[in-house]
């Protein structure tokens, strides 16, 4: 019998019960051929793999994470705590070492979702992951995390969550903004003021094949790895750069994928995109699943695998190896300051614009951040959308010092005096506050 | 008249039952190397003063399939395959003659690479020469699609006495264990059959003109002449015999557990609203999962000849096993020496007991009242420890939908069932430690032949329908049928229905009115990349287990 080297622990909830609506892409039938495909390999009798029922995550799990508006009820459902969920049984067995590794094979996904929450963006409600990540550091301490998002879209969510979090190292490979959704994702973007260098962005070219993403991880992903010493590596295990993806245009196949997972050996992945649920994701999460395991996945490929057909060219090698070389220098030594906002007095500022895809909501936001050079830096944001009116959010991070904690409290306070926010948000992670004014 | 016969491990008992009443047992050893001869005598003891041609049925639970397995008296099976990508099917060989042809079908049944005729036919010819007369024909996703596993069996049939089709032993997915189920029931076709000969002639002998049944280990029978197909749903039945008695003594009708205290082990089975609870995919069968479908159950290593030792200071029972108690004769103390210490049994020789908890008392320097005393515990523990781990076990059961996650229905036995040797003796000990009700059923000691006797027939079958192909298929039975664009959930339930009675009804009169259990069902909305749409449905259902009015 097939036993696996390392202990795998793998949520699959496919949440046959739930959908956007009966023919958009995150409907029932989803991960049903996942389900076929690992349930006919005989995945689950693999010794050292089992299977595990997600949690539900909890309100104060999502509000140590997102400011949500209006607030929580409004922007999530029970479909969004049950995967977040997932992410957090996931952890929860790496965590406590009942396994050694763990991949929530969950639905909806979550890295379009970003720090302030109006509704649904590229099917994204909440951000399984950071709140899984948040989770943990809430029950095991302040742990250095590197999220490598391996979805054909920016995760430009996760992205936003984590721009101002020195522990948090965030690499994106996705498909070039300029040829895809989000159109975000650029190098220069690589952290905000007090992490610079913490957000690594790699967009690749449309077509980019197995040899693509692997020369990435080999010569980029895995140096960059290295140096930061993560405490925990965490996959954004998205699947729609395959060939046969309806809605990208990359050439990964599944046994590329599983090369990749084997070469990133990841703590933990959570599921993300990923559409071709007929031709890709059986076969993308088979190999997944195996090469976390430690399980030989060399037979793995999709059933019309012609290598030939998903070869990338000359012209995009040479071009993935050229901007390869940039990044690491990148990380090591990132630009004095972003390249987009000011600073103004001891605050760093910057407008940004949001669209949510799925609900057509536009959102504006002015983001602050206090420059410290000793923590990640008190957050406000001012954020207003076609569906709410001015609202704001303030956070303290986990690791903040004693002038980050006493501005943040200033914040809520001149909040609170001046009135014109319809609803305030409060995180303080130093002091476990989570507060919420307005309605 | 109903009767039933359990050959068990040590003992085949047997009872005629009229009404509910026992009107004749019988209790013979167990000949393990002639096992018909044990059903005969048995069937001798019971028929002596009960007129043959009453029995209107006559049901069986035999060890004979366990046994040629365990033993390896199994015959050489010719394993030919077809796998397609995936996990390399090198990892499932089994036995001496395990061929993987090129071929693939995908999971929505759709033959992606045809099978390559040349290395079909080297296969076959490789078993012509070497005599290999018992085949068995496995694809993957065959139970999607059999056209492949239809055609390997053609080329076989010239040679072959046997094919067992792997997607006619069950409908569920799961390639590994299709493997192994289909080799074990061609591994044991002729050993088995020859004794069904057997048995029938025996039968004639006697004047008993009733149908003839054999217990599975799902808590159901199956007729004659299906099993003479599926041997290898005959395996393991012992313990569901046991279990189909304590509901047949029992008025069971909510979540309970059921310990069948034996010499050497402790069965326990798990009821939830009083149905017994089966596995999800089956059980394993020499170190190989299988998909023989079965009732949970559990066996840990305690039980009355469970040998007494001291470890760390600390008296354990079991696992192991040496011989019977020394109040039965033998030559170590076992636990029911130690009941026997404590005056909870007279079981044989009381004295010889006590002579043997002294002697490992004094060996170890300490009181025999105490060690008898925490051998008894411990064994008490560990069965408890063992009911928990699996409710447990069974709680944390996946689900699928938002809906099961939410309503998180959980088993909650407060009932517990002791039949076995030494129940009476276990019943104020679990129920001082177990703070439920502790039941002992009249009769248990033939609670086995009770369930035999009384054990409904079952069937069980997957329904799988696919409207933009347009068909709809149930593996275990072979049947294809055409459907519309409309066919929906509840039509593929009313056809899974209708060809489960259907089926049942040619073996049975059908007076047993029997329930249909729908377990699974499922309908998703297809929708193509090129916008090609359908229904995906799925239906599991099955006669549900019980015992005969
Ligand atoms: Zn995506
Ligand atoms: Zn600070």
């Amino acid at each position: 019998m097939l036993e696996a080297k390392n202990r795998l622990g793998l949520i699959f909830f496919p949440a046959f019960d739930w959908c956007i609506s009966p023919t958009h892409p995150e409907r029932e039938e989803r991960l049903l051929y996942t389900q076929d495909q690992l349930r006919e390999e005989g995945v689950f009798d693999i010794a050292g793999i089992s299977e595990y029922k997600p949690e539900v995550a909890g309100r104060e799990d999502v509000e140590r994470v997102h400011f949500c508006f209006p607030n929580l009820e409004a922007v999530t459902t029970t479909s969004h705590m049950v995967s977040a969920g997932g992410a957090i049984k996931a952890a929860r067995l790496v965590m406590e070492k009942e396994e050694e590794k763990a991949f929530a094979l969950v639905r909806p996904p979550g890295h379009h979702a970003c720090k302030s929450v109006h509704g649904n963006r590229g099917f994204c409600n909440i951000n399984i992951e950071a709140v899984m990540i948040e989770w943990i550091r809430e029950h095991y301490g302040p742990l250095r995390v590197a999220i490598v998002d391996t979805d054909c879209h920016h995760g430009d969510g996760t992205q936003d969550i984590y721009w101002n979090d020195r522990d948090t190292l965030f690499i994106s490979l996705h498909q070039d903004g300029r040829t895809l959704y989000p159109g975000t994702g650029f190098p220069h973007e690589c952290g905000g003021v007090n992490a610079l260098g913490r957000t690594i962005n790699i967009p690749l070219p449309p077509h980019t094949g197995d040899e693509g993403f692997l020369h990435v991880i080999d010569h980029c992903v895995l140096p960059i790895l290295e140096d930061f010493k993560p405490d925990l590596i965490v996959n954004s295990a998205g699947q729609d750069n395959h060939f046969s993806d309806p809605i990208t245009n990359m050439n990964f196949s599944a046994r590329g994928y599983a090369m990749l997972n084997h070469k990133l050996n990841p703590d933990i992945a959570v599921l993300e995109g990923g559409y071709a649920i007929q031709g890709a994701l059986p076969y993308v999460n088979t190999g997944i699943v195996l090469a976390m395991a430690g399980v030989d996945f060399d037979a793995v490929r999709e059933p019309d695998f012609d290598e030939s057909k998903v070869r990338q060219s000359p012209q995009i090698t040479e071009y993935i190896k050229k901007l390869c070389e940039g990044m690491v220098g990148l990380y090591l030594d990132p630009p004095k300051r972003p390249k987009v906002g000011d600073a103004e007095g001891e605050w760093f500022v910057r407008d940004k614009d949001i669209f949510y895809d799925t609900e057509g909501i536009s959102e504006s936001q002015v983001e602050y951040v206090r420059i410290c050079p000793h923590c990640s830096g008190t957050l406000k944001l001012e954020t207003w959308s076609t569906l709410n009116p001015l609202s704001v959010g303030i956070e303290v991070p986990l690791n903040a010092c004693d002038e980050c904690n006493a501005a943040g409290k200033r914040l809520l306070e001149e909040a609170h005096l001046k009135g014109n926010y319809r609803v305030t948000q409060y995180i303080n992670r130093r002091e476990r506050r989570y507060e919420h004014y307005g309605f | 008249m109903y009767l039933g016969i359990d050959v068990g491990g040590t003992h085949t008992d047997a009872v005629v039952l009229k009404d509910g009443k026992i009107v004749a047992s019988a209790k013979v050893p167990t000949d393990h190397h002639n096992l018909f001869s044990s059903v005969s005598k048995a069937l001798d003891s019971v028929l002596y003063d009960v007129k043959p041609h009453d029995i209107r049925r006559f049901n069986l639970s035999t060890t004979l399939s366990t046994n040629a397995i365990v033993e390896g008296r199994t015959e050489e099976v010719g394993v030919i395959v077809s796998s397609g990508p995936g996990i390399d099917p090198e990892n499932f060989r089994i036995g001496g003659f395990y061929h993987v042809i090129p071929g693939s079908i995908d999971h929505r049944g759709k033959e992606v690479r045809a099978l390559d005729v040349a290395a079909l036919d080297r296969a076959v010819a490789a078993c012509r020469e070497a005599g290999v007369s018992v085949f068995a024909a496995v694809t993957k996703f065959s139970t999607r699609n059999p056209a492949q596993e239809n055609a390997i069996a053609a080329a076989v049939a010239d040679q072959a006495d046997f094919v067992s089709r792997g997607h006619r032993i069950s409908g569920m997915l799961n390639f590994p264990r299709r493997i192994s189920t289909a080799y074990y029931n061609a591994a044991v076709w002729r050993t088995y059959n020859e004794f069904a000969d057997a048995v029938a002639g025996a039968a004639e002998d006697y004047g008993l003109l009733s149908r003839i049944n054999i217990l599975k280990a799902d808590g159901g029978t199956m007729p004659f002449s299906v099993s003479r197909d599926q041997p290898v749903e005959s395996i393991l039945s012992g313990p569901a015999a046991s279990v189909m008695g304590t509901i047949a003594l029992c008025d069971i009708s909510e979540d309970c557990v059921i310990l069948d205290i034996g010499g050497t082990t402790t069965d326990i089975a798990v009821f939830a609203d009083g149905a017994p609870l089966i596995e999800t995919e089956g059980i394993e069968v020499g170190s190989y999962p299988t998909l023989v479908r079965a009732l949970k159950t559990t066996s840990i290593g305690v039980g009355g000849d469970s040998r007494l030792h001291v470890v760390e200071g600390r008296v354990r029972v079991g696992p192991e096993r040496n011989g019977p108690p020394m109040a039965l004769g033998g030559a170590r103390p076992a636990l029911m020496d130690a009941f026997n210490y404590l005056e909870l049994t007279d079981l044989g020789d009381v004295a010889a007991s006590r002579a043997g908890i002294e002697s490992l008392a004094a060996l170890w320097d300490t009181f025999p009242e105490k060690m008898a005393r925490e051998a008894v515990e411990a064994s008490v523990t560990a069965i408890l420890d063992a009911v928990e781990d699996m409710i447990w076990a069974i709680n944390a059961k996946p689900v699928y939908t938002i809906h099961e996650l939410l309503a998180d229905k959980r088993v909650d036995p407060r009932t517990l069932y002791v039949m076995g040797g030494p129940a009476m003796a276990f019943q104020p000990l679990l129920s001082r430690a177990w703070g439920g009700r502790v039941v002992v059923p009249e009769n248990y000691a033939v609670a086995n032949a009770i369930g035999a006797a009384l054990t409904r027939t079952t069937v069980e079958a997957e329904l799988f329908a696919d409207t933009e192909k347009g068909r709809m298929f149930i593996p275990k039975f072979g049947v294809e049928e055409a459907v519309g664009a409309n066919y929906r959930l509840a039509d593929a339930e009313a056809d899974a229905r209708r060809h489960l009675l259907a089926r049942l009804g040619e073996f049975e009169a059908l007076d047993e009115d029997p329930e249909v259990d729908v377990t699974e069902a499922g309908e998703f909305n297809m929708v193509g990349m090129r916008g090609e749409r359908g229904r995906n449905i799925r239906v599991k259902c099955q006669i549900r287990p019980g015992i005969l009015k």
